[in-house]
């Protein structure tokens, strides 16, 4: 079930008030939320709602153990065995193939053969976020920084239909305790949530899907085609396209977690305003990149064993965090150029009496457009089918000026400026709309509700194109 | 920061409301956008499949249309389709523009390969000649199916100077030969024809004609099933009147072949319509040649495989994750077969003799 269609529209009109009655019931609420999440997540494929359950009791009966056990070395020996249950489930579905394939490949290079078979094995969607989710449960019960709760406590928290196939990724800490208590079905933060299903809505229909069109997908599928103006425009479409879907999708979970009395924690802030590679992994799915620096980087040693140790930790983090978006080596060069910018970053910083110069207005938007420029490059990568192709992209950026740029179109400039120029909107305007929104009669918030939609709609293609992270 | 206003609780300056009342602005502003796009929610849908889904839909969406057109809140929608350039996009059309009469096929290229069949060339004849200076137009349009392959193809091409992909890779999610209401292809190629004057055209239909209704058909004529006399006629009479309007416009046609699937069933069903497709081919010698992709992307079971062993023994992903599209090393696979047809229908090797030794 896709949040933009119809088939979902009617799920939510069922489920919105169907969970606010049962809400006076925690009890009762637990079962209907994770009955109806079930249904969203089967509407997919009903055989993986196995696969979600299984998930859930194997976490819970796991963290209950760690919980349990005495001994350090016992709790330790459950986690392992929890987590590494998780990984091998997500290493099954989604990277098995890769593995295999990459080791005959290597095998049959040095001229040996491997008794190894692909399986062609598909990908349940969403895997990667409700596993990571189970395992800062785990490991946060480990951690002692709270008890294992009910079963119906858990399921509820891992299934919840707004994050379950491609998140925020939600920490236990922050979705548990909502959970433990009645939502106040008056106080409903509507505008916010409204905004938020509006504008995740247009970004998703109307500026992901038109650059897609328009020239990410033919300028990538073809780069020796194409002329470096057509090569330069298309990275930075496919910089503010991917922004614009992720987002958008994000922007429509939170809202509407927010409409069942939920909130998420924020996923994306304006990355592109990022001034370096650090702050833009603090702005870019936030709920992932702190996941990476809590359960791997911080356990690896974060900063705290010498300098040499924090550049590894960092490029261990970033290409595992590059493999974790698929099973491809084209991630894992994504990874590798921002754990090397990251690197690079506090090595500059690490240096014996280097002071942080205070940077003038001009020296922040020269740091502002050499992070987005290096952001951008990785991304050539990230959208390459192979490093072969994402290599011709970057050789073609320098040697096909003066060619002519047919899809460099008007339309084409002006989404990517406006997806651009709104991370530099001041956080007083957004609020300002909400606030005013929010005073509206009822009427008149149902009409711009409804105009936004009949333009998403009028907009934006037929047909609605699967979520870019879908696929993670 | 949650603050109390006189009654009411705000937070950052809004105001927060009952679920109660936010229930009651989501039904509204449903209304609202249900009035307001009402031209593009019938076509949505007129374009479903047909059974009681569709049935309800229309019967939903029509009186809507005909509320939204009488109390012109349809306007909007036309204003920003018009600012769009997109005029077209509400509109039904239905007709099925084939030649009625086949062609005469001796004016074509004088090859024809069905692949994995004998070639009946006829020895002798003289095969168009394409050169750097004027490059081979080829044009590549269908379902999504052909989107990577056309792609591939595309950067195939790159290798050659004499064959040049004109009008992109047109290819379109969801829409096929059966339904025109949903994307009127026969329009679409008889207009393009007309525009990119293709020499060679690759195309890809069928991935969305598994289905037992189809629109636009001729007076009288009713399908009672998919892949019944009735269907296979129908369907061989769309198949055979492109070809014809494209060898009429003087271009050569290569049929890309539906591919072998994860799913058995859908693979019978594609089966079926590669036997349509590959009747009428072969009964067009000298117009069009049939891209056999079963048999190219089948694994060493004879059935589907994800992955296959390419010319130096290493494993390449060919399939995309769904299990009926082609992944970029499956494409190029059929992008080199599609090139061994060209060469097969013209000339695109003998500009070199001309060039200066060295």
């Amino acid at each position: 079930m896709l949040f933009p269609t119809a088939t979902f529209t009617i799920f939510f009109l069922v489920v919105l008030p169907l969970s606010w009655l049962a809400m006076a019931d925690l009890r009762r609420w637990r079962v209907f939320i994770v009955a109806a999440s079930f249904v969203f997540y089967g509407w997919w494929d009903w055989h993986f709602v196995f696969l979600l359950a299984g998930c859930i009791v194997w976490n819970y009966l796991l963290a209950i153990q760690i919980y349990r056990a005495v001994p350090e070395r016992a709790r330790r020996a459950w986690l392992v065995l929890a987590v590494g249950g998780d990984l091998v489930l997500l290493g099954y579905f989604k990277y098995y193939d890769f593995f295999v394939s990459s080791a005959h490949n290597l095998a049959v290079q040095v001229g040996i053969g491997l008794p190894l078979s692909t399986r062609s094995i598909v990908l349940p969607v969403g895997i990667s976020f409700f596993t990571f989710m189970a395992i800062s449960y785990v490991v946060d019960v480990y951690r002692r920084d709270f008890d294992p709760v009910t079963f119906g406590r858990f399921a509820a928290y891992l299934s919840f239909f707004p994050h379950l196939v491609a998140g925020p990724i939600v920490r236990p800490g922050e979705l548990l305790p909502q959970m433990e208590t009645r939502r106040d079905p008056r106080r409903v933060d509507t505008s916010r949530a409204f905004y938020l299903i509006a504008t995740g809505l247009f970004k998703k229909v109307v500026i992901a899907n038109y650059l897609a069109t328009h020239i990410t997908d033919q300028v990538f599928a073809v780069p020796g085609s194409h002329s470096s103006a057509e090569l330069l425009v298309a990275t930075y479409a496919y910089a503010v396209q991917i922004y614009a879907d992720f987002s958008g999708y994000t922007d429509m979970a939170i809202g509407l977690a927010l409409l069942l009395g939920f909130r998420f924690p924020q996923n994306f802030d304006s990355p592109y305003a990022a001034v370096s590679l650090r702050d833009f992994w603090r702005r870019w799915h936030m709920t992932l990149s702190r996941w990476l620096r809590d359960y791997l980087y911080i356990p690896l040693g974060g900063n705290r064993k010498g300098r040499l140790r924090t550049y590894a930790n960092l490029m261990i983090t970033f290409l595992l965090g590059g493999l974790w978006h698929g099973a491809s080596w084209t991630f894992v060069v994504w990874g590798g150029i921002h754990g090397a910018g990251l690197s690079f970053e506090h090595w500059r910083r690490d240096r014996p009496g280097y002071m942080e110069p205070q940077p003038s207005r001009t020296g922040i938007w020269v740091r502002r457009a050499v992070t987005f420029n290096v952001v951008c490059l990785a991304w050539i990568f990230f959208r390459s089918d192979s490093i072969g192709q994402a290599w011709s992209m970057v050789t073609g950026l320098f040697t096909r000026w003066g060619e002519p740029a047919p899809l460099v179109t008007a339309g084409v400039l002006v989404w990517i400026v406006v997806g651009i120029a709104c991370q530099y909107l001041p956080s007083r305007i957004p609020l300002g709309v909400m606030a005013r929104f929010s005073r509206l009669p009822v009427v008149g918030q149902a009409f711009v509700l409804g105009v936004a939609l009949m333009l998403a709609n009028a907009m934006g293609p037929q047909g609605i194109a699967p979520f870019i992270y879908f696929r993670f | 920061m949650v603050a109390a206003t006189g009654k009411r609780a705000e937070v950052d300056g809004r105001r927060l409301s009952s679920a109660g009342r936010a229930l009651v602005v989501i039904v509204l502003a449903l209304v609202f956008g249900l009035l307001l796009d009402a031209p593009g929610l019938h076509k949505s849908a007129f374009n479903e499949s047909r059974g009681t889904h569709r049935t309800v839909a229309l019967a939903l969406t029509g009186p809507l249309e005909s509320v939204s057109h009488a109390l012109r809140l349809d306007r909007p929608r036309l204003w920003v389709k018009e600012a769009l350039g997109r005029t077209s996009d509400d509109s039904i059309d239905t007709t099925v523009a084939v030649p009625v009469a086949p062609v005469h096929h001796a004016r074509g290229p004088r090859l024809v390969r069905s692949t994995g069949a004998a070639i009946p060339g006829r020895p002798g004849s003289k095969r168009r000649a394409f050169t750097p200076k004027h490059p081979l137009r080829l044009w590549i349009a269908g379902d999504s199916l052909v989107i990577e392959p056309g792609y591939a193809l595309q950067r195939a091409a790159l290798a050659t100077p004499v064959i040049s992909s004109v009008g992109g890779v047109d290819g379109r999610i969801a829409t096929g030969l059966d339904r025109p209401d949903v994307f009127n292809w026969f329009l679409e190629i008889r207009h393009q024809l007309k525009v990119v004057h293709p020499n060679a055209v690759l195309l890809c239909f069928g991935g969305n004609d598994d289905k037992a209704y189809m629109t636009g058909l001729p007076a009288g004529v009713s399908i009672d099933s998919f892949d019944d006399p009735s269907w296979r006629h129908e369907y061989a009479r769309r198949v055979g009147g492109l070809i014809d309007m494209i060898n009429r416009a003087g271009a050569y046609v290569v049929w890309m072949g539906l591919p072998v699937t994860a799913d058995a069933a859908q693979t019978s069903r594609f089966d079926q319509i590669n036997s349509v497709v590959d009747g009428v081919v072969r009964a067009r010698p000298g117009g069009a040649a049939f891209v056999d992709t079963y048999r190219l992307l089948q694994g060493p079971d004879g059935g589907y495989a994800q992955y296959l062993q390419n010319l130096s023994g290493q494993l390449e992903d060919v399939r995309a994750p769904d299990g009926v599209h082609l992944a970029p090393a499956g494409a190029a696979i059929v992008a080199r077969e599609v090139l061994k047809d060209l060469n097969t229908a013209y000339d695109l090797t003998s500009w070199r003799k001309a060039l200066p030794k060295p």
